[in-house]
């Protein structure tokens, strides 16, 4: 039986005619039994001597191992592998759910050229089942095309070609419509509409996972349409079907068992992260407890209104391809000349490219493809190899941007100084892409600002078992010594049970987490990005984390211990832009470590680690310059008093005379040398004047205003 | 030491405010140059420089033997104190306090101990927690700097130590007024204080022929109960150890002015050596009042390294030498007023030959008086000594 493993991995047939298929497969069965059967007697004979040699006859034959092999559906596979896809656990499973319907929305927008908005709706409808609606303002699916979209696996527009996109393979959303079918028994629900004055789509389908096909239930197996007038909203009204009114857009509603809990992995903290990664979008959210009143929607508010640059398809690369593909891409270019072969499969071949190529290979440039054999593909792709070619163009990535990082990152994590940097378009495997590193350094931990109320609430909703366990589980950056510090600080023991902990003991706790000073027993808080999506799940699997650990931090000012996440208070967010990017599984949870990406990923991260270093030696020499200044105002008024105790000299000019020349002792310093008293490297003064950073004007301990500033752009 | 220069004598009607207190000559030079220091400070701030403080420096490197005189002097070496100076703006703020509190000491014509004045001058910086003093040790040695640059002694700053050394002996002395006779102090003698300038102390009538200086009160009470001083005729004294500037500067008067010889028992150690060192030449940290403290003529009478053989002691009391005495007695060897004297080069080689020292006590174990009647009888008629 023909399997084609696809590029994920995952036994998939496209085009799939099931009956056919099935027909056909047994056809396949027949036909073989048929030629089997001559053999037949020889088994036979061969089981009886067998037996008469005292051997037990086989288990099982050829023939009956023949009945039992058949077809596997994607969708079966799936269902019985739901890990692979994100649902291992109730949390992870509602996380999932929002999380690639709302990526899915965030494509259909922005392909369009639509300024996204998305309504997410979590409302919880029993002990463990939430119902789920995402709700975007693009532009609404076609009619036909909707229970393909949403009731069959491996059915997409991103799969097949070379475009940044936050989907790739068309398995998320019915991946989750699926498992809200197999956990809850209700139908998955949407409604799409294309223009205003066009009827609004309702479908309500279950996916067949047998035949990986969409089962529509609602219409008589054809949906509803529902007009865009006053009957259409009673309609809506009578059969309870959500919807936001808009002009155009889609929702789909699910409605599966899961868990809701905030904290680390959280679909709060998906939102959140996705609000920094995409300052373009607006995201309204009402988590499960605003539906009982407990709390407002929460509207995560865009910061720009530009749309990012529209990615472009693209050929590959010659860079990035391999023996094999040359070969199977030859064969499909029939008909063509070498020179009109390469110009048209590759991107950046020209003919004078082309021509060189050729000339390095020894072949023609007006061959054939239909003549070119094995000997001759190999020797054209060592010449792709070597002859120097442009990178692949970089308009089929749009990258953040360091100001839009640098905003996005602003906005929601707090700190003294920011920095981005956006490495230039890099190819791995003939899949262009391109990293990007932000950096805010200074901000409190998570932990510090949590307000007691949310408090109570993390505390009655976790799983941890010790408080000890909770801290470091639910806060990020907050390592099990800073845990240890606080349970000391708020004098608990690290085993008291979470869940059950006294109104009085809360208290103790809110107000150690407030106090113990986490700066140093923090560790680095790494986001991670891939296409705008952030990734949660598998930080040590992914190439971003090893790479981060992998960093020498300490030549920047910051602690680290070999092979660990440095320690301070530091945010670092690594986006990885590409066509194609390579997700360690289908779950979408960590990125594969190639060389390429790893080595990018570096220099990355080397770039914004060198400005933090700046930023940071200077922070220290202030500081240093700071406490020399306090430690003069510190006896000044001291030697003022006595001085004029013994000659009578006016207390208060002398005082302030000795006070302009300590001023002046210290500014010299502030301006010509650092603390070993070296000319100090301008590049540093130009730390301000650097677009890619942010400095936030903050006071420092001793109440003088530094003189940094902020100028990469305006904050609010 | 060379007078300061004198750069502005700017406003001072301190002296005509406390018009009530007598002031002395003395007392009158140490304000003007107390208030001098303060001046400068002032022109210093007006000018937008940074003060400072050039301080003398009391190291070893900056002392010298003078071969002629015969003690120790102080170099020209000084160490700058500055304010604007991380590692020394807190120095400096209390060396600046010291001279206030001093000057206050003597507007009001009073005096106090060196720890009276640290609690005089103790107190929180404003607006901090920090103390101006952590420990006493620190007004210590900041009362010596001072005595240093304003060349002025520690009682003319109107400051004194603690009682320590006693004397008795054929002398008669008045000390502020009261009549003082050596040879009835009972069994305690007479507590030498830290100041006996010619103003404190005068001496009477002295029958002495000579000084017995030893180590340490025990000793000391060992002759006083044998009343050695009556059947030899000399005074006694200790000093409690390393003797405090007042009983140096007793020992100074009383060689210098009734011309008595002095004579040292000091236990045979390094630190006894060192003691011997300090009467003799004049100590490191106050080689700058060597000149009025110095004997350069003091004998060191005993205990010497051969004395174990010499007096078969038993071999219970020594003592061995550890690694510090070691380095010890090898620094003090290397001294130049040690180091051409071949008697002291044989003494010290010969300890550490021994491996052991000696206490003045040891000699105990032969007999309980062995010392005040045959050891030092013994050494003084055979003029066995060291010099």
């Amino acid at each position: 039986m023909a399997k084609q493993p696809s590029k994920n991995g995952v036994h998939a047939e496209r085009a799939p005619k099931p009956k056919n298929r099935i027909a056909a497969a047994e056809a396949d069965i027949e036909a073989a039994e048929a030629e089997d059967h001559a053999d037949e007697s020889v088994g036979e004979e061969n089981g009886k001597e067998a037996a008469s040699n005292g051997r037990k006859p086989r288990r099982a034959t050829a023939q009956s191992m023949a009945a039992s092999q058949r077809d596997i559906s994607v969708s079966e596979f799936f269902a019985k592998n739901r890990h692979l896809l994100g649902f291992d656990n109730p949390r992870k499973a509602l996380l999932t759910t929002i999380k690639e319907a709302v990526d899915n929305s965030l494509d259909a927008c922005e392909e369009a050229g639509i300024l996204p908005e998305i309504w997410v709706h979590v409302e919880q409808t029993g002990t463990n089942r939430f119902k789920v609606g995402v709700q975007d303002n693009g532009p609404g699916i076609l009619k036909k095309q909707i229970p393909l979209i949403f009731g069959k696996l491996l059915y997409g527009s991103k799969f097949h070609r070379l475009r940044m996109s936050r989907g790739q393979q068309g398995i998320g959303i019915s991946a989750a419509g699926m498992y809200g079918v197999l956990t809850t028994g209700k139908p998955v629900k949407i409604v799409s509409k294309i223009s205003p004055k066009k009827p609004a789509h309702y479908y309500e389908i279950k996916i067949d996972t047998k035949k990986n096909l969409p089962e529509i239930l609602n219409g008589k197996g054809e949906g509803v349409d529902i007009p865009p007038n006053e009957a259409g909203r009673q309609y809506i009204e009578k059969h309870g079907i959500e919807w936001v009114e808009i002009d155009h857009g889609t929702r789909v509603t699910i409605e599966l068992e899961g868990k809701y809990l905030r904290g680390r992995g959280s679909v709060d903290e998906y939102l959140e992260q996705t609000a920094i990664a995409n300052p373009h979008v607006r995201i309204h959210y009402q988590d499960p407890e605003s539906g009982s009143g407990q709390t407002e929607e929460k509207l995560y508010e865009r910061s720009t209104d530009q749309l990012p640059r529209e990615p472009k398809e693209i050929k590959p690369h010659p860079y990035g391809i391999e023996l094999g593909m040359l070969v199977a891409m030859l064969s499909d270019a029939r008909g063509l000349t070498l020179s009109q072969f390469l110009t048209s499969s590759f991107s950046k071949v020209s003919s004078a490219v082309a021509s060189k190529v050729c000339q390095t290979a020894g072949v023609g440039t007006r061959t054939s493809t239909a003549k070119v054999g094995r000997n001759e593909a190999d020797k054209l792709f060592q010449a792709l190899r070597e002859t120097r070619i442009a990178p692949p163009s970089t308009d089929c990535i749009s990258p953040i941007g360091e100001e839009l990082l640098l905003k996005g990152l602003h906005q929601v994590v707090p700190g003294e100084f920011y920095v981005a940097a956006t490495r230039p378009p890099a190819v791995y495997r003939g899949n262009p892409f391109q990293i990007e590193v932000a950096l805010a350094y200074g901000g409190m931990s998570s932990a510090n600002k949590v307000p007691f109320d949310v408090l109570e609430d993390l505390l009655e909703e976790t799983d941890a078992r010790t408080l000890r366990q909770f801290l470091t589980t639910t806060f990020y950056g907050l390592g099990s010594d800073a845990a240890d510090q606080i349970i000391k600080e708020a004098d608990l023991s690290p085993r008291t049970s979470a869940s059950k902990m006294k109104p009085a003991e809360v208290k103790k706790l809110h107000e150690a987490m407030r106090n113990v000073n986490l700066e140093s027993g923090q560790t680095m808080n790494v986001l991670r990005y891939a296409n705008r999506v952030p990734l949660q799940f598998q930080p040590a699997a992914c190439a971003i984390t090893q790479t981060v650990m992998g960093t020498n931090w300490r030549s920047y000012g910051l602690s680290q211990s070999r092979g660990s996440l440095p320690t301070g208070p530091v945010t670092i967010m690594v986006h990885m832009a590409s066509v194609w990017v390579p997700f360690t599984s289908e779950s979408k949870e960590a990125i594969a470590s190639y060389p390429e990406i790893q080595k990018e990923l570096r220099l990355g991260l080397q770039s914004a680690g060198r400005k933090l270093g700046m930023y940071l030696r200077r922070r220290l020499k202030v500081k240093q310059e700071g406490e020399r200044r306090n430690i003069f105002l510190r006896y000044l008024g001291e030697v003022a008093t006595a001085v004029s105790d013994i000659n009578n000299a006016d207390r208060k000019k002398l005082y302030e005379q000795l006070l302009l020349v300590a001023k002046k002792k210290t500014a010299t310093a502030d301006a010509k040398f650092n603390e070993r008293g070296e000319f100090v490297d301008p590049a540093e003064i130009e730390l301000e004047k650097d677009p890619s950073v942010l400095i936030v004007e903050k006071p420092n301990e001793f109440g003088i205003k530094e003189k940094a500033k902020g100028n990469g752009q305006e904050t609010s | 030491m060379a007078k300061r220069p004198r750069k502005t004598v700017a406003t001072n009607n301190g002296d005509a405010k406390k018009a009530a207190v007598n002031l002395s000559d003395r007392d009158k030079k140490t304000l003007r140059d107390l208030v001098s220091l303060a001046d400068r400070i002032v022109l210093d701030a007006d000018k937008k420089r940074d003060p400072y403080l050039d301080i003398p420096a009391r190291t070893l490197s900056n002392i010298k033997y003078n071969k002629t005189k015969r003690f120790l002097e102080m170099g020209s070496n000084s160490n700058r104190r500055q304010l604007f100076n991380l590692s020394q703006a807190k120095v400096y703020m209390q060396s600046l306090l010291v001279a206030s509190g001093s000057k206050r000491l003597i507007d009001e014509g009073k005096t106090t101990s060196l720890r009276g004045l640290y609690y005089m001058l103790k107190h929180s910086i404003e607006g901090t927690k920090e103390e101006t003093f952590d420990d006493q040790t620190q007004s210590d040695t900041i009362i010596e700097d001072m005595e240093v640059t304003l060349n002025s002694m520690r009682e003319e700053l109107h400051l004194y130590a603690k009682n320590a050394g006693s004397m008795v002996g054929p002398i008669t002395l008045t000390d502020t007024g009261d009549e003082i006779d050596c040879s009835r102090m009972g069994s305690g003698g007479y507590s030498i204080p830290s100041i006996v300038e010619p103003e404190v102390v005068q001496f009477g009538k002295c029958t002495a022929k000579f000084i017995l200086h030893v180590e340490k009160d025990t000793v000391w009470r060992r002759f006083n109960e044998d009343k050695f001083w009556k059947t030899h005729n000399c005074i006694l004294t200790h000093g409690g150890g390393q003797p405090p500037r007042g009983v140096r500067r007793m020992l100074y008067r009383l060689h210098n002015e009734l011309k008595l010889p002095v004579y040292c028992l000091l236990d045979n150690d390094p630190w006894g050596y060192y003691i011997y060192s300090v009467l003799k030449q004049g100590s490191i940290n106050l080689a700058y009042e060597s000149k009025r403290m110095a004997i350069p003529d003091a004998k060191f009478l005993g205990i010497r390294s051969r004395d174990y053989e010499r007096c078969e002691l038993s071999p219970s009391v020594k003592i061995n030498l550890n690694d510090t005495d070691i380095k010890r007695a090898k620094q003090i060897a290397a001294y130049p007023w040690f180091e051409h004297k071949k008697p002291w080069q044989k003494e010290i080689e010969q300890m550490l030959k021994n491996g052991f020292k000696l206490e003045v006590e040891s000699l105990i174990s032969k007999d309980i008086s062995y010392v005040t009647e045959v050891y030092t009888p013994e050494r003084l008629k055979e003029q066995d000594w060291l010099d």
